[in-house]
């Protein structure tokens, strides 16, 4: 019984989806719907809560990892949802989105990703990972009077399904070199293993694989085509929680599968992580509308992460972790504005915030705070999180790429504050806008909990430092 | 006897990895890009049952009969989307859809 109760998190998100379906069939209010997820959702954290102090354990023939890391990456996905069940109804209805099958797809990707942080074997990572993807090239589509949403949708999938085939290449030889799929009994093969061509290969096929995932330079080329074209909620789901599942895949196929073969990827994981961050804040500078903007800058904040992996220490690791969580709270609640904004302003340019300040201020307050926190100026939790990034790499012996970063935050300066520009100081049409209760409770909640992780860090921290990625 | 073999399973399979990638790369039609993924999801399937036959464990069997059951949703979604862009503007060619840029 212990073990339904270790995967009681999975089990009420997979009852949620399955209630949502029921429910879209038999109920005609949509905003049941919202409400159902809302509170299945506040269940599944409490069960993913419930389960951090428990030991470290492996059921089902350790296809199942139950451990402090999966914990902490569920309650990130978990958070995302609620978030996204609470400020995505309006937008659905105005859009003409099928509401009920969007909420049941969102479900589904969330799974998707709860799976993906919670193994250590092979097969539960892939798994996960389409259960997460095949989801989400539905979600992209989901306009289906528009255009540019099918071409999103389109252009996700055929990268998407590359990418799956890069990866799965990729695992198929770690498999072959070490006779098992699961990760740690990998690490013990390889070490053994004297067939350094074939496990640099597999390390290729599989940093290209996540790569894509995590919208990495030069694996990019999707995301800002998909997270433009796709139904604004979509892209901030996908912004947020699909990169954090690639981030958690990614940290434990690299330092516990591949530990033995890690040094010789660190350069190669810094480079990435440098160009990735400069490709990406260079090219937010000249966009023009909203969403694009945002996604490069979801790029560069890919870069941030990646800074992380590289480096390839406790400390950066539990560093990175802080900042996908900070990262996830700012950009959705950026997401949230820029959803109310949508609502009424349906072609979301930058253009569109201008005068934003007078017609609905606390909402430009909001978003110049959480534009703050994607720079990373104190007190946010954004400074924070870079800080601690900062400090591991100087620590990490990677001085340069501390530099790069702090360069990076410069540049990307620019274009956050010329969303700031246009809501404070621009004229604009002067009409109030407002928002339904839910999308302003999700976007007061991302600006406390990003306000509360950059002036309260410390429990959050000592929460990380107990945290061990390795078995 | 098939243990012997394995390289050329795996010589096989790496054909078949290419052709798929080279496929996705060259070609324009959305279907014909289909078909390269599933190539490439075979040649994968092909490397794990080789490796599995070699090794003399089933870990490699159950992930390919995984990834088979993966490759059909996988291939009912792509259809369902390449349908949808159809009817929207009867693009035959990845090339024709070109509205997201910058």
């Amino acid at each position: 019984m212990q073990q339904y109760s270790l995967l009681l998190p999975e089990i009420i998100l997979a009852g949620l989806g399955l209630l949502l379906l029921a429910l879209d069939l038999t109920v005609s209010s949509k905003r049941t719907l919202a409400v159902a997820g809302v509170i299945g959702t506040l269940a599944t954290l409490a069960a993913v809560v419930a389960n951090f102090g428990a030991p470290a354990t492996e059921i089902w023939s350790g296809t199942i990892r139950v451990d402090a890391f999966a914990q902490y990456f569920k309650l990130i996905f978990a958070v995302i949802l609620g978030l996204v069940f609470l400020f995505s109804g309006e937008y659905l209805e105005r859009r003409e989105v099928k509401v009920g099958e969007f909420y049941i797809l969102v479900t589904f990707a969330t799974l998707g990703a709860f799976l993906m942080a919670s193994s250590l074997e092979l097969i539960t990572i892939y798994i996960g990972l389409e259960l997460m993807t095949i989801s989400s090239y539905v979600l992209a589509g989901m306009l289906r009077n528009d255009a540019r949403s099918s071409e999103a949708s389109i252009k996700f999938f055929l990268m998407g399904a590359l990418t799956s085939g890069v990866i799965l290449y990729g695992l198929s030889l770690l498999y072959g070199l070490t006779g098992s799929t699961h990760l740690a009994e990998i690490a013990a093969g390889l070490a053994a293993s004297p067939n350094a061509s074939l496990i640099t290969a597999a390390g290729v096929f599989i940093i290209a694989g996540f790569g894509f995932k995590i919208a990495a330079v030069p694996f990019h080329m999707w995301a800002p085509d998909t997270y433009e074209g796709a139904p604004t909620p979509v892209s901030a789901f996908l912004i947020t929680a699909s990169e954090a599942a690639g981030f958690a895949a990614l940290l434990r196929i690299l330092l516990v599968g591949l530990a033995p073969a890690l040094p010789q990827w660190q350069a190669v994981l810094a480079v990435i992580a440098f160009v990735t961050m400069t490709f990406g804040n260079v090219t937010a500078i000249v966009q023009t509308r909203t969403k694009r903007m945002l996604a490069y800058s979801a790029i560069a904040q890919a870069g941030y992460v990646l800074v992380g992996v590289a480096v390839a220490t406790p400390e950066s690791v539990s560093a990175m972790l802080f900042y996908l969580m900070v990262y996830a709270f700012s950009t959705i609640g950026a997401f949230a504005v820029v959803i109310m904004l949508s609502n009424h302003v349906p072609s979301e340019e930058i253009e569109d915030f201008k005068g934003l300040a007078r017609r609905a201020p606390a909402f430009a307050l909001s978003m110049a705070f959480l534009l703050l926190s994607l720079i990373g100026v104190p007190p946010t939790g954004g400074f924070f999180g870079k800080l601690s990034l900062y400090r591991a790499a100087v620590d990490g012996g990677m001085v340069w790429l501390a530099l790069a970063m702090v360069l990076n935050s410069a540049i990307s300066v620019p274009y956050y504050f010329n969303v700031i520009r246009n809501m404070y100081l621009a004229e604009g049409p002067s009409t109030a806008l407002g928002a339904r209760p839910g999308l302003k409770i999700a976007l007061g909640i991302s600006v406390a909990a990003t306000l509360l992780l950059g002036v309260f860090p410390e429990p959050l921290v000592g929460l990380l430092r107990t945290l061990h990625i390795m078995p | 006897m098939i243990g012997d073999m394995v390289q050329a399973y795996l010589a096989l399979s790496g054909i078949l990895f290419v052709i798929g990638a080279a496929g996705l790369m060259l070609r324009r039609s959305p279907l014909v890009m289909l078909m390269c993924v599933e190539i490439m999801l075979n040649a994968a399937n092909l490397a794990f049952v080789a490796f599995a036959r070699h090794l003399g464990n089933m870990e490699g069997h159950i992930f390919t009969f995984l990834v088979i059951t993966v490759a059909a949703a996988e291939v009912a979604i792509g259809l369902a989307i390449i349908v949808l862009l159809f009817r929207e503007r009867d693009a035959a060619d990845v090339d024709d859809v070109n509205t997201l840029r910058g």
